[in-house]
């Protein structure tokens, strides 16, 4: 059942460019207002695609889709200027930085006073002031990207659709766009995020959904996530020699059903909540069947970890869920 | 004019002008035409006036303000490949901007940059020939063929701006056909019956002929019957452009690749 301040309301949601493959198959979710929606998977997980939908850029082969409770087959242009997006490619006009800020106002009608007053802002926040004369064709990829994030702040809208924005962007800048995010969030925007940099999604959402082959398999806040597999905690380990395959299998025959073995060449990763009596086995089998452990670590559920939990994270075995 | 949304598509028209008015883009859309007006207008003055009186300036000038509908079409088809290839097509219609509001305003773009290179070219001929059309008649006639021509061209541009996906092939096309429009037609020269039958074809099937010579009619005060057909076959071929230009356009995928 959707929230009723639910300001993204999409009902079994398909959709195919081809006829043949879905990207969106039968998705079901809801954005609610004021809140940091993020939607992670790997690359061609269908996270544009639903991004495209939301936005109108696209119409869905089947399903319903509500953006701010209208429907946008038939109101898309309402919808439009009542959002913001930044897309995953980039995006600018043949001018200069200050001039890309400048159009994108102008085309948002924003007045000139108060268009100079978010300018100024803009190019401050994100550190753009130095290169502020310079052509966009003529910056850096990652200058690119902060001009586009940055042009998306010049208008006001209800919601921010954002695909992957800080692709390309440094660490401090990367920060700098998160903050200025939640900084936004604060005074009520609502956000749409398209990552799949875990840590970005750990810091900013409040849930998150999991997206793989055009389908949600998880959807939840980020703490009820990490608190899936409850208490438990990962152990990192990876074995130095021959033994691995036979060391791995039969260290998830001991363990039992209550632990989930990933296993990727030499090394794997464990989920337990009893750390303590599986590094006792680990111990032990690796003096009976002389494999040199290489690595062991022991950490706490990230979301990265649920993240591969989920979308199978390219292992190659597994024990119990 | 409502559903149009006429501000937004102020604003689009602005924008357009906005990022296409560098100085570099100037000089390309104003500058080659008053040099073709000035070098090719002395130069052949020679031959065909043995150097005497203004003939041939006379003649090429509607011819170069004719030119003007070609250069503006560039500009059209320039705006929406230049959109595809750098993301902004995809931004403006994620924007508060319809299909139909941003192809409307690449269109009126397109004329007003026709409208705007014919006047300074008519300025430009003034001062070379030291005299120009006066009638009312003369100058919306020229304009009027101007603001249909620039409709014809920037919808064929449009239309190539649309289909063609590689930054070399829309350049080398373009750059082909701004040369078969621009030299098969009447801008430079009359149709000759001497010259070989494929070019004169070409002459006769070539729209921008029908802008120039309607354009000469009106500037030289000697309008006729057949410029009023001239003028009828422009309208019909540029609906059927237009047609084939806004297909191609709302089919046409919202990012380059």
């Amino acid at each position: 059942m959707a929230s009723p301040d639910a300001v993204v309301l999409a009902q079994e949601l398909r959709h195919s460019y081809d006829k043949k493959r879905f990207a969106l198959d039968g998705v079901s979710f809801s954005v609610r207002r004021g809140e940091v929606f993020g939607l992670l998977g790997k690359n061609g997980a269908g996270k544009s695609t639903l991004i495209k939908a939301m936005t109108t850029l696209i119409q869905p082969t089947s399903g319903t889709l509500r953006v701010l409770g209208m429907d946008p087959a038939r109101e898309g242009t309402r919808i439009r200027s009542r959002i913001g997006v930044v897309q995953q490619a980039e995006s600018f006009d043949f001018t200069t930085v200050q001039g890309n800020l400048d159009v994108y106002g102008m085309l948002w009608g924003i007045p000139r006073s108060e268009r100079t007053k978010r300018r100024e802002a803009l190019l401050t926040r994100f550190g753009l002031t130095e290169i502020r004369k310079r052509r966009a064709f003529d910056i850096s990829g990652g200058q690119k990207r902060r001009v586009q994030v940055a042009k998306e702040f010049m208008h006001d809208m209800e919601i921010l659709f954002l695909d992957e924005p800080t692709v390309g962007l440094d660490v401090i800048m990367r920060r700098t766009l998160l903050d200025s995010i939640r900084e936004e969030v604060r005074r009520g925007l609502t956000v749409v995020f398209t990552t799949h940099n875990l840590e970005e999604a750990d810091y900013l959402c409040d849930r998150v959904a999991v997206i793989d082959e055009g389908k949600i398999l998880i959807l939840d806040t980020v703490e009820n996530l990490k608190r899936l597999y409850g208490g438990k905690k990962t152990i990192d380990i990876t074995v130095g020699n021959a033994h691995a395959p036979a060391f791995f299998a039969e260290l998830s025959r001991e363990l039992g059903p209550n632990v989930t073995v990933t296993v990727s060449g030499p090394s794997a990763v464990l989920l337990t909540d009893d750390p303590k009596a599986a590094l006792g086995k680990i111990a032990a089998l690796s003096q009976s069947m002389d494999a040199q452990l290489e690595w062991l670590n022991v950490r706490k559920n990230t979301l990265e970890d649920v993240f591969l939990k989920s979308v199978g994270g390219g292992g190659e075995g597994a024990g119990a869920p | 004019m409502r559903a149009l949304g006429l501000p937004k598509l102020i604003r689009l028209i602005y924008r357009n002008i906005w990022v296409n008015t560098d100085p570099g883009s100037l000089i390309i859309l104003l500058g080659l035409p008053a040099l073709y007006l000035i070098f090719f207008g002395f130069g052949f003055q020679s031959i065909s006036s043995g150097g005497g009186g203004h003939s041939y300036l006379a003649f090429l000038t509607p011819g170069i303000l004719s030119f003007q509908v070609v250069m503006a079409g560039t500009v059209g088809g320039s705006v929406l490949w230049a959109d595809r290839r750098y993301g902004m097509f995809a931004q403006l219609l994620s924007g508060p901007f319809s299909r139909l509001q941003y192809l409307l305003g690449i269109m009126l773009t397109s004329m007003l940059f026709g409208l705007g290179g014919a006047a300074v070219m008519l300025g430009v001929a003034w001062v070379l020939i030291g005299s120009g059309p006066t009638a009312p008649l003369a100058f919306g006639v020229m304009f009027g063929t101007i603001i249909v021509g620039s409709i014809f061209f920037g919808a064929l541009m449009l239309f190539l701006g649309a289909m063609v996906k590689s930054n070399v092939a829309y350049n080398s096309i373009q750059i082909l056909l701004i040369f078969l429009i621009n030299f098969a037609s009447t801008v430079f020269y009359p149709l000759s019956s001497s010259l070989p039958l494929g070019i004169q074809i070409l002459f006769q099937i070539n729209p921008l002929t029908y802008v120039a010579d309607t354009v000469r009619g009106a500037y030289a005060g000697s309008l006729a019957l057949t410029d009023v057909y001239q003028m009828l076959v422009l309208a019909a071929e540029t609906v059927v452009v237009l047609f084939l230009a806004v297909r191609a356009y709302l089919r046409s995928e919202l990012s380059y690749e």
